[in-house]
């Protein structure tokens, strides 16, 4: 009996939390950024969903990260951050429609407008100090700093961040007569490359996962095209220039010179040995590392390719940090870690032990950051040259942004590993977004 | 006396205790109407939250969006979510694949395991049950287990398949078996039917034993041949099952196939192996849009109403019971 009436009573202050915590997420989205007391002997507890915690090639770095944080400014200050792995971008909106704490998601690009909109995420400036956070900003690349904005304000700061690189395996470069100091700079000499890798060793010379999410907007940019427009009101995907970018990478994947397969089986491929140039992010570099080492070959890295001699325009891989905090003292807690892992330290990490580039550019010539780290890996140069020129890849209007993805990523699998009229692939898609979102 | 007692309308006699004991009587005669009831309580229970609330809300969510978001509510939007259903291509070229994994789960949930067992049921000895175990394997491993193997021997570089392929010559190029429309629901298909076979191959068995041996012998002595005996006495002694098991693999085929679309290609290449149930689930929890998931879902209950009301005809016309 009295086990029935505890019961019961947990149940109705359980069914109050959950109703006051509710109330508190609806009141919190405006007025002025009140800033709660930390207390160390009484460490308030947030959540960081992360997907970097469930890839083999970045998990390691991104739990010494967080456990680094624990150690130091979170202990010091009163703050325990809790993980959540998330492969798939699902566990954080499941966990916020069950009314679970989500305190901070690493979010992807692509879909910040539907979370802002959806899932309550706040803007920076509404729920940070305002001084605090311009004094945070100083010294990160402003290109990055534009990415998480919508309507004038931040609602993710950019964190883990890559441009697209082509990885080469040196030993098959050389087996087929091919100098890997002098990369290809155009898709001509990628296409001429991996024809010639393939000729000489029976390896597949080149792969860009048609699913990849991401690079395909550079491609279409690099040739001058556009994915969406300026105003967010239609997409330009089917527009001349994109079909065109299109239509060659078409060619290479119908002609012999592009491996088949999705992202997850050609990252595996080369890493295996079996493939002589992959365009991905540098995420997967201590991975790829490892694996050429234990491989016995060599890696070397250059920028996206051009179309002829227009300068190719490199997008942005990665996430941003994007949060929700629903107290005051949540405010601060949630403050002090994205403090720690955008800062000098937090790149550090990030940059030695992911593989993802120092927002904080100053780091890369900085002896006490690091300067020797990239001195020893001079892919990191190509990376953040490519990051002065970088354009934002498309977040996609709110409502509608998941449906979108799907249809854009779609259309573009469908145009490149089937023999379907691209251009009619393309405008058959772009037709139904704008349907969607005029 | 008890008559008058137990009818409640009896004018009470004066200077007697006769209406409390009235009460108390009928109160009696309450409990022993409520007493069944109670009984069933705990499974009504049950199958009233499990069951019957989330399918009164999906009801309700059908006409209406919302994002599930604690602290939101759903606002109401008449059919909307229905008209933009029917406008979605992908949705509807989901219905097409639903159909293609029914229809090719048959064989493997009905044909090959009702020979399987009719085969093993006539073996002797020890042999019979390590048969039926090696058909049975299949269906006790983990889904996300056997996706990973299946993945490895499919992989388009490393594959154990490709590579046999390529050293016989069939093929001149690896094939990326997943990321091919023309490989990839048949992939998903033949997987969640090779797993499927030892489940039904057991249930066939197990209604083999109960079939009485004298009907053999006496078909036997009549001149029946083991094709005979198959096709007038096996098959019509288990038609029960048999009509079980094609109902549990019509509703439940599109469940099984989820796993492995999840897995192996999450519904591509761009989208031709993709399920309802699949598109459903992304449509609730990776668009988060409930209310359209809700209409979906509201439109296969009602399909899969009438095919399992269907089905239930045919089995009380068509199931022989040797009773």
């Amino acid at each position: 009996m009295t086990k029935a009436k505890k019961g019961i009573s947990a149940l109705l202050a359980l069914t109050t939390a959950v109703g006051l915590s509710a109330c508190g997420s609806a009141a919190g989205s405006s007025g002025e950024a009140e800033q709660g007391k930390l207390d160390p002997a009484n460490p308030t507890k947030i959540t960081f969903y992360s997907y970097s915690l469930a890839a083999p090639t970045m998990k390691a770095g991104m739990e010494h990260l967080i456990q680094e944080f624990n150690d130091t400014i979170g202990k010091e200050k009163g703050v325990v951050v809790e993980a959540v792995a998330d492969p798939t971008y699902q566990q954080y909106k499941a966990d916020i429609s069950a009314g679970k704490p989500v305190d901070i998601v690493q979010h992807t690009f692509s879909t910040l407008d539907a979370s802002r909109l959806n899932l309550g995420f706040k803007a920076y400036e509404d729920v940070f100090p305002k001084d605090q956070l311009e004094e945070h900003l100083k010294g990160i690349e402003p290109n990055a700093l534009e990415l998480g904005k919508i309507d004038g304000k931040m609602y993710g700061l950019a964190f883990t961040f890559s441009t697209p690189i082509v990885f080469m395996n040196g030993k098959l470069f050389r087996d087929a007569g091919l100098d890997p100091t002098t990369p290809p700079k155009t898709w001509a000499d990628i296409k001429e490359a991996s024809l010639k890798i393939k000729a000489a060793t029976g390896k597949d010379g080149f792969g860009l996962a048609p699913n990849n999410g991401w690079t395909t907007e550079g491609l279409i940019l690099s040739n001058g095209g556009e994915v969406l427009a300026d105003d967010r009101k239609s997409v330009k995907f089917a527009e001349p220039a994109a079909v065109e970018a299109i239509e060659m990478w078409q060619d290479m994947y119908k002609n012999g010179a592009h491996a088949v397969g999705a992202e997850a089986e050609l990252a595996e491929q080369f890493m295996a040995g079996n493939m002589g140039m992959y365009i991905t992010s540098t995420a997967l570099y201590s991975g790829i590392r490892k694996a050429s080492e234990a491989g016995g070959w060599d890696v070397y890295g250059t920028g996206l390719p051009q179309f002829g001699d227009k300068p190719s325009i490199p997008v942005n891989s990665g996430s941003m940090l994007a949060v929700r905090p629903d107290s005051p003292t949540k405010n601060a807690a949630v403050w002090e870690f994205i403090k720690f892992v955008t800062g000098d330290r937090g790149y550090t990490i990030i940059t030695s032990e992911i593989g993802y580039l120092p927002l904080r550019t100053a780091l890369a010539d900085d002896p006490n950051g690091l300067k020797d780290f990239i001195d020893k890996h001079p892919l990191y140069r190509t990376n953040l040259e490519q990051l002065q020129r970088i354009h934002p890849v498309a977040i996609w209007p709110g409502e509608y942004a998941s449906e979108i993805t799907t249809l854009f990523s779609d259309a573009i699998s469908k145009s490149v590993i089937s023999d379907s009229n691209v251009a009619e692939t393309l405008q058959k898609a772009a037709d139904e977004i704008n349907k969607m979102i005029q | 006396m008890s008559q008058a007692l137990e009818t409640s309308y009896a004018p009470p006699l004066p200077g007697k205790p006769s209406i409390a004991r009235n009460r108390s009587l009928n109160g009696a005669k309450l409990w022993r109407k409520l007493k069944p009831f109670l009984y069933l309580l705990p499974a009504l229970l049950l199958l009233g939250i499990w069951m019957y609330r989330p399918l009164l809300n999906t009801f309700y969510l059908a006409f209406h969006k919302w994002g599930m978001v604690p602290g939101t509510s759903p606002e109401f939007v008449g059919f909307d979510n229905f008209t933009r259903l029917m406008e979605n291509k992908s949705f509807l070229s989901s219905i097409g694949n639903t159909l293609f994994y029914t229809a090719g789960l048959l064989p493997f949930s009905i044909l090959i395991p009702l020979l399987l067992a009719t085969v093993t049921h006539q073996m002797e000895g020890r042999m019979k049950n390590v048969y039926r175990a090696l058909f049975f394997v299949p269906m006790i491993l983990a889904p996300v287990s056997v996706s990973a193997i299946w993945r490895w021997l499919f992989h388009p570089s490393n594959g154990l398949v490709n590579d046999v392929l390529l050293r016989l010559g069939a093929i001149s190029q690896p094939i990326a078996y997943f990321s091919d429309p023309s490989f990839a629901k048949w992939l998903i298909l033949f997987i969640t039917g090779w797993k499927m076979v030892g489940f039904s191959t057991i249930m066939f068995s197990a209604a083999l034993t109960g079939i009485n041996r004298e009907y053999y012998e006496a078909a036997a002595i009549d001149g029946a041949g083991s094709m005979k005996q198959f096709f007038r006495l096996t098959v019509p002694l288990m038609s029960p099952m048999i009509l079980f098991m094609l109902t549990m693999s019509i509703l439940f085929s599109s469940q099984w196939t989820f796993a492995y679309i999840d897995i192996l290609t999450t519904g591509g290449p761009y989208g031709t192996s993709t399920n309802v149930y699949y598109e459903m689930y992304k449509y609730a929890f990776s668009n988060l849009n409930a209310g359209f998931s809700a209409a979906a879902a509201l439109l296969f209950f009602i399909v899969f109403g009438v095919i399992s009301l269907t089905l239930n005809q045919l089995s009380r016309r068509y199931s022989f019971y040797d009773n």
